[in-house]
């Protein structure tokens, strides 16, 4: 084992400060960009999961909702002709005031129905799927209960992580834009930090109001084939025929490019941007000071190796390479740190992603900084001078 | 047991030095440390430098050395000419090469097992992982701490943390030996041991060891004994080493 790493180990103690600061500034990072990958999440969940092979969309648009997604009704027919299409649906989207009711007994005082807290109103986005089995626009992780549940008319599913914020729970009745509607299931693992999103049957969507049959306009076409993994050969040839009033996307070409859209939000780039800066003052200037301390702590042995003829250029690997160990450890107690924070965030519907680019991007970062910290403590090693161990 | 090899022949000097003059600076006067001192060493020898302190014994050596630049004067040591006129990292390297410490305090790592201090030293020679563990397990063997290889220093007392020192020193199989007051935090018992093991580098590796104290009842085991005073040498006078002396204790 080198000089540096059981040094590291054994005075683990007085390394603690540049660890932990390394830790915190890759978390504010980490934890930053991953709170909007999070977020992105959320929206992108229903394309990572929708039961389309093929997303037919409105030239520019990246994501499902979200902006002007959708297509002309007259693209329906104009996919089918594709061979290999077995079935086009258009995915249609609607907002809506919902209200949470509360059922108060007529012999309870005012300040008792006061406690009870008045009934929550909240903006909603309504999403659809058609009932019919095997329908391209339910999504692969429904379960049968769930689908025959919504086939009840004025029947809506709600995320659990939604439930408190609309103030009902399973079973409770709740107004939809005005219609009584049933809360008839629970869905999991469709955070949405912004909007609560619900769910309902085509035909409920119609009942309450919402875009019909009749509309010119509907949401992104969701495409099924009959042969899943030709969906990129089949993307490109609807694209060649579309002549470019829609883009076809696969799956995973429009869950990157919805991700990867987040980030074209200048304020995104601002938050983060502030966060990487602030992180790499914090890292460096604690770790630099820390390993200073630390050599300090060790100069005399240093000046005693100086005195046996161990060069100065020699002992600045020695403290490069502590701080380069000093970084790895870092970077674990930040991916640590990191996924405790995910889980308790996770716990509140807040959706912390890490993902291996992230983690390579700021462990690289991370180790920088502590080599960065290095490199400026190696001034101290002047302080190594044997001809001081002399008297 | 460590191989032996001998440096030079005894009685050739190892070391020497001519008009090394050092003067420090406090406050707006300055100290002349070495007044001119021409000195030198052989090997085989344990030359002894004695004087109290502030005598300029420390600085001698560090001039010695190449640890500390004189004002004047220049050192020759083994077939380098005028060590002060090599760049400082040749000096270090000579130092690598040829020369071992061995100090007051012990300045050995916290975090490295006995074994480990003296491989440290041995690797930036050069030395395989394989050979400096080797060289490093004999040379502690020969100062007596077998048993204690795997120990840190927390855990060794201060006569065996000398002793890592020396070995460390020794490991190297150094043809110049300097040791600056290397039995004044021992006592009498763990101070014999060391003494000793400086005789020993002496007579049976070749060595010349300089040795700075300002301990009287080391003078037993010297070949040779020089006072210095105020920057002045003021004695040099050989000496029939007795092996057989016994070091008492301090208190």
């Amino acid at each position: 084992m080198s000089l540096a790493l059981a040094t590291l180990l054994y005075e683990w103690r007085r390394y603690m400060a540049a660890v932990m600061a390394l830790a915190l500034s890759g978390l504010l990072v980490m934890a930053m960009t991953g709170l909007f990958i999070g977020i992105g999440r959320g929206f992108t969940a229903q394309i990572d999961r929708a039961g389309a092979d093929v997303m037919v969309l409105a030239p520019g648009a990246k994501a499902l909702g979200n902006g002007p997604s959708g297509v002309p009704r007259r693209f329906i027919p104009l996919v089918y002709r594709h061979p290999e299409v077995v079935q086009v649906r258009a995915l249609s989207g609607w907002g809506g005031q919902f209200q949470s009711i509360k059922e108060y007994d007529p012999t309870e005082s005012a300040a008792e129905r006061a406690k009870r807290g008045a009934p929550r109103q909240e903006q909603v986005q309504i999403s659809v799927i058609d009932t019919a089995p095997g329908a391209v626009t339910i999504p692969t992780d429904y379960s049968d209960e769930l689908v025959n549940a919504l086939r009840q008319p004025y029947t809506v599913a709600v995320d659990e992580t939604a439930l408190r914020r609309l103030g009902v729970k399973l079973g409770d009745k709740a107004l939809l834009n005005g219609n009584t509607v049933t809360v008839a299931a629970v869905t999991r693992g469709y955070p949405n930090m912004m909007v609560a999103q619900i769910v309902v049957s085509r035909d409920t969507l119609r009942m309450i109001g919402g875009p019909n049959d009749s509309s010119l306009r509907v949401g992104p076409l969701m495409v099924k084939l009959r042969d899943p993994t030709r969906a990129p050969i089949v993307a490109a040839q609807l694209n060649e025929m579309g002549g470019g009033q829609y883009r076809a996307w696969t799956r995973g070409e429009l869950a990157q490019a919805n991700e990867a859209s987040m980030f074209e939000e200048g304020i995104l780039v601002v938050i983060i941007g502030g966060c990487v800066v602030l992180g790499t003052i914090i890292g460096v200037a604690i770790t630099w000071q820390t390993l200073r301390g630390a050599i300090m702590a060790n100069i005399k042995e240093f000046a005693s190796l100086r005195a046996l003829g161990v060069g100065m250029g020699s002992l600045r690997r020695i403290i490069m390479e502590l701080s380069f160990w000093v970084g790895i450890v870092g970077v674990l107690a930040a991916v640590l740190l990191t996924w405790l924070v995910s889980i308790l965030a996770l716990a509140g519907a807040v959706i912390i992603a890490i993902t291996p680019g992230m983690l390579i991007v700021v462990g690289g970062g991370l180790i920088l900084i502590a080599m960065l910290s290095g490199m400026l403590s190696l001034g101290v090693l002047k302080n190594s001078q044997p001809a001081d161990l002399l008297r | 047991m460590m191989t032996t090899k001998v440096h030079g022949n005894h009685g050739d000097f190892a070391i020497e030095a001519k008009g090394l003059r050092k003067r420090f600076k406090t406050g707006r006067t300055f100290i002349e440390v070495l007044k001119g001192v021409d000195f030198d060493a052989r090997h085989g020898d344990l030359t002894m430098v004695m004087g109290p302190s502030g005598s300029g014994k420390s600085t001698l050596i560090a001039a010695l050395s190449g640890l500390l630049r004189p004002e004047e004067g220049r050192v020759d040591a083994l077939d380098v000419d005028d060590l002060w006129k090599l760049s400082s990292g040749r000096i270090d390297k000579f130092r690598l090469d040829h020369c071992g410490f061995i100090f007051q305090g012990f300045n050995l790592f916290p975090a490295l097992t006995a074994l480990q201090q003296v491989e440290t030293v041995l690797k930036f020679q050069g030395l395989s992982d394989g050979d400096a563990k080797k060289r490093a397990k004999a040379a502690l063997e020969e100062v007596g701490l077998g048993p204690r290889l795997h120990m840190r220093p927390s855990s060794l007392s201060g006569g065996e943390k000398q002793r890592v020192a020396i070995a460390r020193a020794l490991a190297k199989d150094p043809k110049i030996l300097f040791a600056d007051e290397p039995t004044s935090a021992l006592d009498g018992e763990n101070g014999q041991i060391v003494i000793k093991l400086l005789r020993r580098a002496a007579s049976e590796h070749g060595a010349a060891v300089i040795c700075v104290t300002h301990d009287p009842r080391l003078e037993a085991w010297a070949d040779r004994i020089i006072k210095i005073e105020d920057g002045v040498i003021i004695d040099d006078r050989r000496h029939v080493p007795d092996p057989n002396a016994v070091l008492a204790s301090h208190h």
